[in-house]
């Protein structure tokens, strides 16, 4: 993470390994959706942990079988591959996020940031969600990562 | 118990009715669907659980054999296999038809169908692809050989080839012209950096592209090449809407290629959410049905184990308990019936008892009669065995009180010895008796003496109960009686009748020698004084014999008074002390005087002294002893000797008149003594002592009984 003149910006860079059978249900045009959670947190003795941070931000994998596309989604921009192996590197790869306010991290104690990137099970297709509960393959999560930040 | 089933049931039944709305794809609860099967699941252990807990209950109440409980198992069976049994099947039919079904959706020619549509598609767009990709080509030639400004030419170029957009990029992948049929297209799309870098290598590219909110286009970048050095490449990029009926039937293809391939992808997975849905829906129905068939069947039962209550309280005798009348079906009607036979039974009981209150009074009553009755009452069946006995019977008889309780009579014998004559005159008369009825009387040796009993049996021959009565009387006194009174009738007219003459005959003797004694001569006169003598003396002792006899005749005419007992035995004895005999008094002190007629006392004493001298003629070392103490029920006076003591043969009848072992005697002493102590109320004992002597007891009452 870096302070730029626009505030906060984040680089991250997940190790994902998708399942044959995700692979496969991609190949089969079903949409993968995933989250990477951000938060940024200070612990408090007497509350809740504060948390001036708290983003998501969602990504979807589809196929076109039509035009033989990946393509990697966010909001409104998209990328199309040709390849799925493509496709998730570039999931993988978390650039320039603006996480925060260059005002946002003031405390001295410093903050706890931590990230994780997950499937997000519940959008997938109603059959799938059943198979999300009982294997693990389809229950992607990476663990948060965690590391300090000083402002 | 119920709230918690009911409560399971209606929770199962909202959960069957939400896992339905979210197997029909809302939205809504496909997020909560695990959510939904985690609850079933839950909710179906938890009904199993509460079965099995009414099954250990039901189990219990088996054991413990509370009545109604097999009903309930029973009914409880039957309700679980009414749901058990249809509930399976529909759910058996239910399952395969759900996986045929599901099957069914995929087949090879579907699946080949929608590859060939796709393909179509792809060929389709991949002509269309070639085809701008030669315009492209030629585009690029007629734009590197052009000599006109770029722009111009380009738009020229769109024109002729009738394309939607180009642009004319420099080798940096900047704009350099721009032309494009569309207002809406006044921006021109860009391609990749990578792109660009890929045309330079002299690689066109060609690709179909979804541009959101724009449409399916197909894209072509192809280098401009030059055709000297010094100038730069650049690349041209033709830009091509596909026509909007294909680019609508391609999406429709690739949408249903996609929605198929994820159909085949989940299959499994809807199987097996159909399948989880459906079998849970079935647990819980099937689970809901079971508790309930409890509840049902315990409520079924609950009206026979209310009426088991009441037929065991009224198996203890409370009539008291009587069952609401509920329902107004059958359960109504027989518990209604049961309140009235409980009514009844309570009726005839209480009619019951009162009957045999009544015998029991009947019984009690008839009993004190017996008990109290002065003659022995026994009762026998056909048998000779012992019925009834009266404490009478037992007391006349002498033998302990319950002795032949269930004896046979044959068998009184051999258990006391001295009934057996009077077994056997009642066994003979009731079998030889050809009359109902006989009357014997009995000389009964008890271990006190001789009795005298008057027998009366009667055979019973009333309704069937065939059996024998015999009563008796202890008569010994009566006939006592009887011989008293006639002996004294006898003896008083005797004395009378004999007195009367004795005078004149003593008188007539006395008179003879008076006057006849001058004028014999010696020798007569003698013979005369001693016959007179003899008359005289004769007479005086028939006289003092005729006086005994008036005596004891007599009507008594006691003439009581306070009495000295001591001072009156001294009396007496002073009389006797010149008889040779030594008499030792032994006499108590401090006695209270008793009420007595003293000359009669005085009588008493001299008749028992009198008969102990007589006892003692010849004896040696010849001693009286007279006692006079204090005792139960009054003061004791005997007279001990040690002379022959009494026979044997008179020992029964020693008080009766006439009885006598003396050489010379009336035989009226005893009898006098005790007609004297019968009429003071006092008793009298006489027992022969060892080794020989008698002894005669009195016992005279304080104060004379009333």
């Amino acid at each position: 993470m870096e302070l730029s003149d626009e505030g906060y910006r984040l680089d991250a860079e997940f190790d994902i390994q998708l399942s044959p059978g995700l692979e496969e249900a991609v190949n089969r045009g079903v949409p993968l959706h995933f989250i990477v959670e951000f938060e940024l947190s200070k612990p408090r003795w007497y509350w809740f942990d504060e948390k001036p941070v708290q983003l998501t931000r969602a990504y979807r994998i589809s196929y076109t079988p039509l035009l033989r596309q990946y393509r990697l989604s966010s909001g409104s921009a998209y990328q199309n591959f040709t390849r799925f192996d493509d496709v998730v590197r570039a999931l993988s790869r978390v650039r320039g996020w603006p996480v925060a306010e260059k005002g946002a991290i003031r405390s001295e104690g410093g903050y706890q940031a931590a990230i994780r990137m997950r499937l997000d099970t519940a959008q997938l297709p109603k059959p799938f969600q059943l198979n999300a509960v009982a294997s693990r393959d389809w229950n992607l999560a990476s663990d948060w990562y965690r590391w300090t930040v000083h402002p | 118990m119920r709230p918690l089933i009911l409560l399971c049931v209606v929770t199962g039944a909202g959960l069957v009715y939400l896992m339905s709305q979210a197997s029909a794809n809302t939205a809504l609860f496909t997020r909560n669907y695990p959510a939904l099967l985690g609850l079933g699941g839950l909710l179906s252990v938890g009904l199993m659980v509460l079965i099995g807990y009414q099954l250990l209950v039901l189990k219990r109440k088996l054991r413990e054999r509370v009545f109604g409980s097999k009903l309930t198992l029973r009914l409880m069976v039957v309700f679980a296999l009414m749901a058990l049994v249809p509930g399976s099947l529909v759910y058996a039919i239910s399952f395969q038809f759900l996986q045929r079904s599901i099957e069914s959706w995929f087949d090879v020619r579907m699946d080949k169908a929608l590859e060939g549509g796709l393909n179509l598609a792809r060929n389709s767009l991949d002509n269309s692809l070639n085809e701008l990709g030669r315009k492209a080509e030629n585009m690029a030639q007629a734009l590197a050989s052009a000599q006109a400004s770029e722009p111009a030419t380009l738009d020229r170029l769109r024109e002729q080839f009738a394309v939607d957009e180009a642009t004319l990029f420099s080798q940096r992948g900047k704009v350099i012209a721009f032309a494009g049929a569309e207002a809406t297209s006044l921006q021109p799309e860009f391609p990749l950096a990578g792109v660009i870098r890929q045309v330079r290598a002299q690689q066109p590219v060609r690709s179909v592209e979804l541009i959101p909110d724009r449409g399916l286009f197909l894209r072509v970048i192809t280098p401009v090449n030059v055709l000297t050095i010094a100038e730069d490449i650049r690349i041209l990029q033709l830009l091509q809407r596909v026509p909007a009926a294909i680019a609508q039937d391609a999406r429709v293809v690739d949408q249903g290629w996609r929605d198929y391939q994820e159909l085949t992808l989940a299959r499994v997975g809807l199987k097996r959410i159909f399948g989880l849905t459906l079998t849970l829906a079935m647990l819980l129905t099937l689970f809901s049905a079971i508790a309930l068939a409890f509840l049902l069947s315990e409520r079924l039962s609950a009206p026979l184990s209310a009426l088991a209550e009441s037929t065991r309280a009224i198996a203890k005798g409370d009539y008291s308990r009587l069952n609401p009348v509920r329902s107004r079906d059958e359960f109504g009607v027989l518990t209604q019936s049961f309140n009235t036979m409980t009514r009844q039974i309570a009726d005839a009981t209480e009619a019951m008892e009162r009957n045999q209150q009544q015998l029991e009074n009947a019984k009690t009553y008839l009993e004190s009669i017996l008990s109290n009755l002065t003659s022995g009452v026994l009762t026998f069946d056909e048998r000779y065995y012992l019925r009834t006995v009266n404490a009478t019977a037992y007391e006349i008889l002498g033998i302990p009180a319950g002795a032949f309780h269930g004896l046979k009579l044959p068998d009184w014998t051999t258990h006391v010895a001295t009934v057996t004559p009077f077994a056997e005159i009642v066994m003979g008369q009731f079998a030889s008796a050809a009359n109902r009825q006989w009357e014997q009387q009995l000389e009964y040796r008890r271990h006190d003496g001789a009795r005298t009993l008057l027998i009366r049996g009667t055979r019973l021959a009333t309704r069937g109960d065939t059996g024998y009565v015999v009563v008796f009387d202890d008569i010994t006194h009566l006939a006592q009686a009887q011989r008293d009174a006639a002996w004294g009738e006898v003896a008083r007219r005797l004395a009378h009748e004999i007195k009367n003459p004795l005078t004149p005959i003593q008188l007539s003797a006395e008179r003879l020698q008076h006057k006849l004694l001058q004028k014999l001569p010696e020798s007569d006169a003698d013979v005369l004084k001693r016959a007179t003598g003899t008359i005289v003396n004769q007479v005086t002792a028939l006289k003092g014999m005729v006086d005994d006899f008036s005596l004891y005749a007599r009507a008594s005419r006691m003439a009581a008074a306070q009495v000295s007992l001591n001072d009156l035995v001294r009396e007496v004895l002073v009389l006797y002390e010149s008889m040779g005999v030594p008499i030792e008094p032994r006499l108590g002190e401090n006695l209270p005087q008793v009420a007595a007629d003293p000359a009669l006392l005085r009588q008493v004493l001299h008749n028992l002294i009198q008969n102990a001298i007589d006892a003692l003629a010849g004896a040696e070392k010849p001693r009286i002893v007279v006692t006079s103490a204090l005792a139960a029920g009054g003061i004791r006076l005997s007279v001990r000797d040690n002379g022959s003591g009494i026979a044997d043969t008179v020992f029964g009848r020693i008080f009766e008149p006439y009885v006598t072992t003396k050489p010379k005697g009336t035989g009226l002493g005893l009898a006098i003594v005790k007609k004297i102590i019968d009429e003071h109320h006092g008793q009298i004992l006489v027992e022969n002592l060892k080794p020989h002597g008698a002894h005669v007891s009195i016992v005279l009452p304080l104060r004379e009984a009333a």
